[in-house]
């Protein structure tokens, strides 16, 4: 991991990667102080969503984080100032800074070919 | 088989009301084909409901009422719907309190409490409008904040009992489209608002349940106090979700109700009718159809039964389980009664012939069931989000996980067992990936192999029992192994395939609950429910949905679940798991006396 990258700017990445995965749009598109719902993120997804955040925390988060705090810059800065979140910023994915700078393409486009990476990784 | 107490009042009920084939009787078929065919509002059989003081029911008793468990009261929902689902369905709009039994502040549920037991007052839910149906969060009625409360604009429709309620829940946006802390909700006082601020809509012309007042409401420029805003302005959305695990799961009450008319009425005729020279019954076909949909009947039991006392074990996992009885029961049993009506012939589609015409109208009336508080598209599309939860935290259990489940499980499908209280605080937006039923899939085959031996027990029954459990494993494992492989996407654009892994889910769901029901119960609900025999039809039905099967597993078996279906039939006992004592059939009564003069 690139210590330079802050915990919210991981989180933020991983957010970016998980909302370019799961609605198909490009990284490039996604602005953080934009409302997640301009994505076409519903409500309900916005709920489903904290699930998988609390599955790399461990730890239980507020089913409404992402109505409460609805822009990837809020909910990341709720979650670095709130919560213990070196599991996202240790994630590979989101912890490789390229992935804001757009330098280098998708790192792992596992997602697609191979269903949810990783799934059963966690014992 | 000994009286369950949580049944007592659903009986109670039931012999007040009569035999609904008696045309003397409160909400007989008589009475209740006169109001549909002039879509007129049952009126007296609501003010007779008003007066036994079933409203009581609807409220919990820490707020004045006597309400317990939703056990007790998914029983007492049946009862009403089996004899007319118009007036079920106008009554229990009440369950809709519970968003105040759930939010409110003490002064709000005092109020509403007197409103509803001492003032025999009736409530709506106004969420979906016009132009928005079930998109919420874009709704156009608006609250504008200002000093003292909030000014209320705009319309909601289709609305049942929008008219004729004093009460409404009312969702409004304080916020802006599209937001999903944008919305609050609102319990409107009508009495208390000036009269010229709001109207009503004139009533909707339907296809089933005609008498209802399928309305709606407006507002323009209407002044709310502070007083009638239910938790925080914002919390609209969650208030409504959680609202919504309650009463989509007890809608499986109305479902339930039709259900057992549906095939009451087609037993009447099929075992009188002669057809070469023997009654329709003795002809095999039909008396498969017939045993069939009492199958369903009764495995729909295991999975709504289980899910009522579930609320009170299990609430956070509502999400989940809510979606599967509104999805599940819903439709196999509007499929039940499509099943059944070619063995009533063309009389099914008769308005005055054979018990008052009552066929059509069930059908009819129940057709909006699995279509109303979320349709079947909506609850399915609500477990597809949640797969890959479910998947995950099955496939993360460990043995601690799995006593808690054992644990929980028995409180849950103990029928025994007092339920703890329900507490609606306790219900979650999304259950993180928990479900029972399945997830305790091992334990209850564990149990089955516990059985072997037992001379309680027979063993072949139980042989078979176990192969197509492990069936059910089997295609859960499946299940599981194909959401860990597929990708997956947020939105409403989830691919037609994930919709039909979601009923396969369902089913499963199902197959689980009938499974843990029976090793709960076995010792508890008389000799018929302890043989088995109609679990493993039940589980073999489910499965042939799913995969390959042999089209029967045993003759002997559907011979001997027919058997009591008529028996449970002669003697007006509840097409059941738990088969309470209707009110006694006047005809069938003097159809004995007449035998026994002929002796």
């Amino acid at each position: 991991m690139n210590s330079s990258v802050s915990n919210q700017t991981a989180i933020a990445n991983w957010l970016i990667q998980q909302l370019s995965e799961k609605l198909s749009l490009d990284k490039s598109s996604i602005s953080v102080s934009e409302p997640l719902t301009r994505y076409g993120l519903d409500s309900i997804d916005a709920v489903t969503m904290v699930g998988d955040i609390e599955d790399i925390l461990d730890v239980e988060l507020p089913s409404t984080l992402f109505w409460d705090y609805p822009t990837i810059e809020k909910s990341s800065q709720f979650l670095a100032d709130n919560y213990d979140v070196s599991a996202i910023a240790f994630d590979s994915d989101a912890a490789t800074p390229e992935v804001v700078e757009e330098k280098v393409p998708e790192p792992v486009a596992a997602g697609k070919s191979k269903g949810w990476g990783g799934l059963f990784g966690r014992s | 088989m000994e009286q369950l107490e949580q049944y007592r009042i659903a009986e109670n009920l039931e012999q007040d009301l009569g035999d609904p084939s008696h045309p003397e009787s409160v909400m007989s078929f008589k009475t209740v084909m006169e109001l549909d065919e002039q879509e007129a509002f049952p009126e007296q059989e609501l003010t007779w409901l008003y007066n036994w003081h079933l409203q009581d029911y609807y409220v919990p008793a820490n707020c004045g009422g006597k309400f317990t468990n939703f056990e007790e009261f998914l029983a007492i929902v049946r009862v009403l719907s089996r004899r007319d689902q118009t007036t079920g369905i106008a009554f229990t709009t009440l369950f809709w309190s519970f968003l105040c039994w759930m939010a409110g502040t003490d002064a709000q549920k005092q109020k509403l409490s007197k409103f509803i037991i001492e003032e025999q007052g009736a409530l709506c839910l106004g969420y979906s409008e016009r132009e928005h149906g079930s998109d919420l969060v874009n709704g156009g009625l608006t609250a504008t904040k200002v000093s003292g409360g909030y000014i209320l604009n705009g319309e909601k429709w289709p609305i049942n009992r929008a008219t004729r309620s004093g009460l409404s829940f009312v969702l409004a946006r304080t916020g802006e489209e599209g937001e999903a802390k944008g919305l609050s909700l609102f319990m409107v006082d009508k009495r208390e608002l000036d009269s010229s601020n709001y109207y009503n809509l004139p009533k909707i012309l339907t296809h089933g349940i005609r008498g209802s007042d399928m309305s709606g409401i407006g507002f323009s420029d209407c002044f709310v106090p502070d007083s009638m805003l239910l938790w925080k302005e914002g919390d609209g959305l969650e208030l409504g979700l959680k609202g919504f695990q309650i009463t989509r799961t007890f809608c499986a009450a109305f479902s339930q109700g039709a259900a057992d008319t549906a095939l009451k009425t087609t037993l009447n005729f099929a075992l009188k009718r002669i057809v070469y020279n023997k009654t329709v019954w003795e002809l095999p076909q039909p008396r498969k159809v017939l045993t069939d949909a009492f199958l369903d009947i009764l495995i729909c039991d295991c999975e709504t039964i289980g899910a009522a006392r579930g609320f009170s074990v299990v609430p956070e996992q509502f999400s989940v389980w809510a979606a599967v009885v509104k999805y599940f029961v819903t439709r196999q049993l509007e499929q039940m009664v499509n099943d059944v009506y070619v063995v009533l012939g063309s009389r099914f589609y008769m308005r005055d012939e054979h018990d008052y015409g009552i066929f059509q109208k069930v059908l009819r009336d129940n057709s909006i069931i699995s279509m109303f508080d979320g349709s079947t598209v909506v609850n399915l599309h609500a477990l597809i989000l949640q797969f890959r939860q479910l998947t995950k935290t099955r496939q993360r259990r460990k043995p601690k996980t799995m006593s808690a489940i054992a644990s929980r499980l028995e409180t849950t499908f103990s029928l025994q067992k007092p339920a703890p209280n329900f507490e609606p605080t306790k219900l979650e937006l999304f259950g993180r990936g928990a479900d029972d039923s399945l997830q305790g899939l091992e334990i209850a085959l564990t149990q089955l192999e516990e059985l072997k031996g037992n001379p309680e027990v027979d063993s072949e029954m139980l042989e078979k029992l176990i192969a197509l459990s492990n069936l059910v494993l089997e295609e859960l494992n499946a299940h599981d192994e194909a959401i860990a492989q597929s990708k997956f996407e947020f939105g409403h654009e989830q691919s037609p395939e994930l919709f039909e892994i979601a009923k396969k889910y369902c089913a499963l769901h199902a197959a689980a609950s009938c499974l843990h029901m029976w090793i709960y119960n076995r010792q508890l609900l008389g000799d018929f429910f302890a043989q088995g025999e109609w679990l493993v039809l039940s589980i073999h039905r489910l499965l042939r949905t799913i995969r390959p099967m042999p089209y029967s597993i045993s003759e002997t078996y559907s011979e001997n679940v027919a058997n009591e279906l008529v028996r449970l039939h002669k003697s007006d006992k509840l097409f059941s798991i738990v088969p309470i004592q209707l009110a006694q059939s006047i005809i069938k009564q003097e159809d004995k006396i007449n035998e026994l003069i002929r002796i």
